[in-house]
C-alpha cells in the first residue's frame, strides 16, 4: 500500500515502548544469564560461562517451585473455570438488577490483589480472624490456617479464585450472550432438556471463549507473585513459594541478578513452551470441530 | 497525445488486490451533465470503479481524467468530488446541520457564508424542519435526502452515487427517481450511478456501462443495449423476465425475448402450458418445447390455443457463440 | 443462589468494613457492655505520615497520566493496524495477544535497572511509562476491534470531504468510539491502580508509595501484629474509588471485556 510509511509511523512510538518494556528485558537476562552478578561480584556483571544455567539445573528449590507453580495454576484455573461458568450461566438470565449484580461480582477482581491478600490474612488470623471464631463457636480449636503446607496451599488456591473468578465468569458471560437465542429455542421444541441443551449447544459454542479465558488465565496464575508474596511469603517451608517469588528473592533478596535473570527466563521459557502447547492443542481441537471430525 | 473531451474520462483503470482484479482495464467516458449507470451483478467492479474515481482506494494502473486534467494521484478531499453511500454514511454523532456543516468548517468556510449554504441546500431539498434532528431520528428517505444535500453543497465536479436506493422501499425509490434526476443530472457535473438494479438503471442514466468480472461489457443508451446487446450476458443480464436461450445447430444459441414470442396455433416451436403467472395487464406463461423450458410475456387477455405453437419476427432474433458467449451476425 | 454468589463475592469485603469500624479491644474479644464501633481507624490512618489520601492521590495520578498515555499511543497504533492489509496484520496480533498475557512479575529486574541508570525511580510519572507499556497490548486489541466495527463508508465519507487522518479522528472516529475509549481507559487505569511488582520495586521513598504499596507496608510491617484495624481502613479507603468505578462504568467494563473476548 502506498501509504504503509505514515501507518508504521503512527505505530512507531507504541512499538517502541514495548519492546523497551517487553523484549528489551527478555534480551538483558539472556545476557545476565551468562554472567555472574551479585554481592560476591561487587554487582557488577563478570562471565561465568554456563555456570548459571548448571546451577538452575541442579537448584532442587527452582524445580520445587516449578512444580508448586503449576499444581497451583492448574488448581486455580480449574476451578476459576468451573466457578466462572455457573456464574455466567447464572447472570445469563434476565434477572431484575442485573447490571448491579454484575458490578458487585466483578468487585472482586477490580480490587488490588496485595489488599485482598491481606484481607484474607485476616480473616485466617489465628486466633482473632472470623473463620476461627467460627470454628470456636462451633466448639472446636482455633486453627493456624497459614501455618500448616496443606491449608496454605489451600487458601492461596482459594483467594486467587475469588479474585479472579469474576473475570472468566464476565469473559463466559459475554460469550453467553453471542450465542442466539433461536439455537437454544429450536433445541427447547425438539424436547431437550436443559442439561442435554448446555452440553450439546451451549458448551461446545463457548469454546473458543472458554480457550481465551483458559490461556489468560493460565498465563497469570503461572506468574502469580503478589498474591503469593503478600498472603504467604511462600511459607510454610517454601511449601507455597512461586517461579516468580523465587526470581523476586534472587534479586531483590539475595542480590544475586545474573541468577535471578537465569530463573526468569528460564520461567518465561517454560511459561511460554506450555502455553505455545496449550493453544496448538486448543486449536487443533477447534479445527477439528470445525472441520467435521467425529462428535 | 489524445485529445479529451470535457468532462470525466476513465483510461485503463485496473484495480489488483491480493493478486485479484478487481478492475480490469475500463476506458469510460462520462460528458458534463451526463449521467452513467455503472450497472452488473455484486462483485463485477461497479463500486471498485466509484472508488476509484473518488481516490478512496489507489488505482493500480490507468487515469482518471476530468476536463483533461488528470486526478489519478490527487486525495481524495482534493477532487472535489461528492459521492451518495450505499448506507449514506451521515455522521450518527452530529446533527442534520452538523453533518453539513463539518467539511465546510474543515474546509474554512466562513460562518456566514456556511449558514447560507446550508440554509440553500436544506430549502432546494424541502430539509429545513429536520435540520436539529439526528440521523437516528430520521427516515430512510429523509436521510437520503440528507446525505444528497451533504453532497450537493460540496459543489461537486463529479457526483457519484453508489447504490443510493436500494436501503429504500420499492416504491420510495420510484417516487425518488424523478427527483434524483432533476437535483443532479443535466447540470455541469458528470454523474456516475452505480446499482445492480436494472430497472433504476434504465429509469435514472442516459446510457449504462454494464460490467461483469470487472471488465466492460457494452455501454450505450438503455435501448441500444437491449435492442442490440454485445454478447449473451447484456442480453441475459437486460431484460426482465430473462431471455430465452435456445441450443441450436452449429453450438449457436438462439435468444429470444419472452415478449417477442409470440403464441398461437402456428410456428416453428410446439409448447405446452406449465404454468400461468398473472401480471394484472399481462401474464407470464412458463412453457416446454421441444428446445427445453421457455418463459413467454403476453397480454393477461390472450387466450391458449388448444394446440400452442410458438413464432417471432426475424429482427427479434439474437444469435451468439454458444461457446464464448459472443454476438452473432444472424 | 444469587445471594450466595454475592455472599461469595462481597462476604470478605463486608468483612473488612466492619473490622474497620471496630475498636481494636473489640476484634480481640468480644466487649461487653461499651460500644464496639468507632472511627478512630480511619482518624489514624488518614492522620499517620504521610497521610492515607497520599497514597490515593500517588495511585490516581499514575493512574490517569498511564490511561492518557496508553491511549495515545494506542488510537495511532490500532488505527494503522486495522487500516493495514498484509501478512504481519495476523502476527502482530498474535504478537499483542502474547505480550498482553505476559506475567509482569519477570520483567521488573530489567525495568529497575533500567530505571536506575535513567534516574527514573522514585518518580510516579516515570512509573507510568513501563505501566502504558504493560497496558498497551490490550487497549491497542480493545481500540483496533472498535476501528473495525466502525462502518468504513463513514471515513470514507470524511475524506472526500477533504478532512486530514487527525480531523477525521478528531471529528469522525473518536466521537464514535468513545464507549470503547471509555471502556479501554477503565481497563488500564484499573490495571495501574492496581499493579504490584515493579511499583515495589521502583519507588522506595514513603511518600510516593502507591496504593498496594503501601498498604502491602501495612501488613508486612509484622507478620503478627498487623494493626488489623487500621489496615482494614485503609482497605476500605482504597477500594472505595474503584467500588464507584465498577458501578459507574459496569456496563463499559463489562463490553471491554467482550470486545476483547471476540476479538482477541
Amino acid at each position: 500500500m502506498k501509504l504503509s510509511g505514515a501507518k508504521a509511523l503512527l505505530m512507531l512510538p507504541a512499538l517502541l515502548l514495548l519492546v523497551a518494556v517487553f523484549l528489551y528485558p527478555l534480551l538483558r537476562y539472556g545476557w545476565l544469564s551468562g554472567h555472574a552478578s551479585s554481592v560476591l561480584t561487587g554487582l557488577r556483571p563478570v562471565p561465568n560461562g554456563g555456570a548459571n544455567w548448571q546451577r538452575l539445573i541442579e537448584d532442587v528449590r527452582f524445580w520445587k517451585d516449578a512444580g508448586q507453580t503449576l499444581r497451583f495454576a492448574f488448581c486455580s484455573v480449574a476451578l476459576e473455570l468451573a466457578g466462572g461458568l455457573g456464574v455466567a450461566l447464572l447472570l445469563h438470565q434476565p434477572l431484575r438488577g442485573r447490571g448491579t449484580l454484575r458490578a458487585l461480582t466483578l468487585l472482586p477482581w477490580a480490587l488490588p490483589t496485595t489488599v485482598m491478600a491481606l484481607g484474607w490474612r485476616w480473616i485466617l488470623n489465628d486466633p482473632h480472624g472470623p473463620l476461627n471464631a467460627a470454628l470456636r463457636s462451633l466448639g472446636a480449636p482455633s486453627y493456624g490456617f497459614l501455618t500448616t503446607p496443606a491449608t496454605t496451599w489451600f487458601f492461596a488456591v482459594l483467594a486467587d479464585v475469588w479474585k479472579t473468578m469474576p473475570f472468566v465468569a464476565l469473559l463466559l458471560l459475554a460469550g453467553l450472550q453471542s450465542i442466539p437465542a433461536d439455537l437454544e429455542e429450536t433445541l427447547r421444541l425438539e424436547g431437550a432438556s436443559r442439561i442435554q441443551i448446555l452440553r450439546r449447544l451451549t458448551l461446545p459454542l463457548l469454546v473458543p471463549y472458554l480457550s481465551l479465558a483458559l490461556l489468560f488465565r493460565l498465563a497469570q496464575a503461572l506468574g502469580v507473585f503478589d498474591l503469593i508474596q503478600v498472603l504467604t511469603g511462600g511459607g510454610p517451608g517454601g511449601s507455597t513459594e512461586s517461579l516468580s517469588l523465587y526470581a523476586y528473592l534472587n534479586a531483590m533478596r539475595f542480590l544475586d541478578f545474573g541468577y535471578a535473570a537465569t530463573v526468569m527466563l528460564a520461567t518465561f521459557l517454560l511459561l511460554a513452551v506450555l502455553l505455545g502447547v496449550g493453544w496448538l492443542l486448543l486449536r487443533r481441537a477447534r479445527i477439528a470441530r470445525t472441520t467435521g471430525g467425529p462428535a | 497525445m489524445t485529445i479529451t473531451a470535457p468532462g470525466l474520462e476513465l483510461r485503463q483503470l485496473s484495480r489488483e488486490l491480493e493478486g485479484r482484479r478487481l478492475l480490469d482495464g475500463l476506458d469510460l467516458q462520462v460528458a458534463p451533465g451526463e449521467c452513467v449507470a455503472l450497472l452488473g451483478p455484486s462483485g463485477c467492479g461497479k463500486s471498485t470503479t466509484l472508488r476509484l474515481v473518488a481516490g478512496l482506494d489507489p488505482a493500480s494502473e490507468g487515469n482518471v481524467l476530468l476536463d483533461g486534467e488528470d486526478l489519478t494521484l490527487r486525495e481524495p478531499g482534493e477532487r472535489q468530488v461528492a459521492m451518495v453511500f450505499q448506507s449514506y454514511a451521515l455522521y450518527p454523532h452530529l446533527s442534520v446541520q452538523g453533518n453539513l456543516e463539518l467539511g465546510l468548517k474543515v474546509r474554512g468556510v466562513p460562518a456566514a457564508e456556511r449558514r447560507q449554504r446550508i440554509d440553500a441546500i436544506l430549502d432546494l431539498l424541502q430539509l429545513g424542519s429536520l435540520r436539529h434532528r439526528r440521523p437516528a431520528q430520521l427516515s430512510g428517505g429523509q436521510r437520503q435526502r440528507v446525505a444528497l444535500a451533504r453532497a450537493l453543497l460540496r459543489q461537486p465536479r463529479i457526483v457519484l452515487l453508489d447504490e443510493p436506493m436500494s436501503n429504500l422501499d420499492a416504491q420510495l425509490r420510484e417516487e425518488l427517481r424523478p427527483e434524483l434526476r432533476r437535483l443532479l443530472c443535466g447540470g455541469e457535473q458528470p454523474v456516475i450511478y452505480v446499482t445492480h438494479d436494472q430497472q433504476e438503471a434504465t429509469g435514472m442514466a442516459d446510457r449504462i456501462a454494464l460490467l461483469e468480472g470487472g471488465r466492460l461489457q457494452q455501454v450505450g443508451t438503455p435501448r441500444e443495449l437491449y435492442e442490440n446487446p454485445a454478447n449473451r450476458f447484456v442480453a441475459s443480464f437486460l431484460g426482465r423476465p430473462a431471455i430465452n436461450l435456445l441450443p441450436m445447430a452449429h453450438r449457436r444459441q438462439l435468444g429470444l425475448r419472452p415478449e417477442h414470442l409470440i403464441l398461437g396455433e402456428e410456428g416453428p416451436l410446439a409448447a405446452r402450458l406449465l404454468r400461468r403467472e398473472w401480471w394484472g395487464h399481462q401474464q407470464l406463461l412458463w412453457l416446454e418445447s421441444d428446445q427445453g423450458p421457455l418463459r413467454l410475456l403476453t397480454s393477461a387477455a390472450a387466450a391458449m390455443p388448444p394446440q400452442p405453437r410458438l413464432s417471432w419476427q426475424r429482427r427479434h432474433e439474437l444469435w451468439f457463440d454458444a461457446d464464448s458467449g459472443a454476438r452473432l451476425a444472424p | 443462589m444469587r445471594l450466595l454468589v454475592l455472599l461469595w463475592s462481597l462476604g470478605p469485603l463486608l468483612w473488612q468494613l466492619r473490622t474497620s469500624l471496630l475498636r481494636p479491644e473489640a476484634l480481640v474479644a468480644p466487649m461487653a457492655g461499651s460500644n464496639p464501633w468507632t472511627l478512630a481507624n480511619y482518624q489514624l490512618v488518614l492522620s499517620g505520615d504521610p497521610p492515607f489520601w497520599r497514597y490515593l492521590t500517588n495511585s490516581g495520578l499514575v493512574g490517569l497520566a498511564t490511561t492518557l498515555l496508553t491511549l495515545l499511543l494506542a488510537v495511532p497504533c490500532a488505527y494503522a493496524l486495522q487500516h493495514h492489509r498484509g501478512a504481519w496484520r495476523w502476527g502482530a496480533s498474535v504478537a499483542l495477544v502474547a505480550a498482553a498475557m505476559f506475567p509482569t512479575v519477570l520483567l521488573f529486574l530489567a525495568l529497575l535497572e533500567i530505571a536506575r541508570s535513567l534516574g527514573l525511580a522514585n518518580s510516579l510519572l516515570a512509573l507510568s511509562l513501563p505501566y502504558t507499556a504493560l497496558s498497551l497490548p490490550l487497549a491497542v486489541l480493545l481500540l483496533r476491534a472498535g476501528f473495525a466495527d466502525l462502518p468504513g463508508e463513514l471515513e470514507d465519507a470524511a475524506r472526500l470531504e477533504g478532512l486530514g487522518l487527525g480531523q477525521r479522528l478528531r471529528h469522525v472516529l473518536l466521537p464514535l468510539l468513545a464507549p470503547t475509549l471509555a471502556s479501554t481507559a477503565i481497563l488500564v487505569f484499573l490495571a495501574s491502580w492496581n499493579e504490584y511488582a515493579i511499583a515495589l520495586t521502583w519507588i522506595s521513598r514513603n511518600d510516593l508509595l502507591t496504593l498496594p504499596i503501601a498498604i502491602a507496608r501495612i501488613g508486612g510491617s509484622s507478620v503478627f501484629t498487623i494493626p488489623y484495624g487500621a489496615f482494614a481502613a485503609a482497605t476500605v479507603l482504597g477500594s472505595l474509588p474503584l467500588l464507584l468505578l465498577v458501578l459507574l462504568a459496569q456496563r463499559a467494563i463489562v463490553s471491554g471485556l467482550t470486545q476483547g473476548a471476540i476479538k482477541g
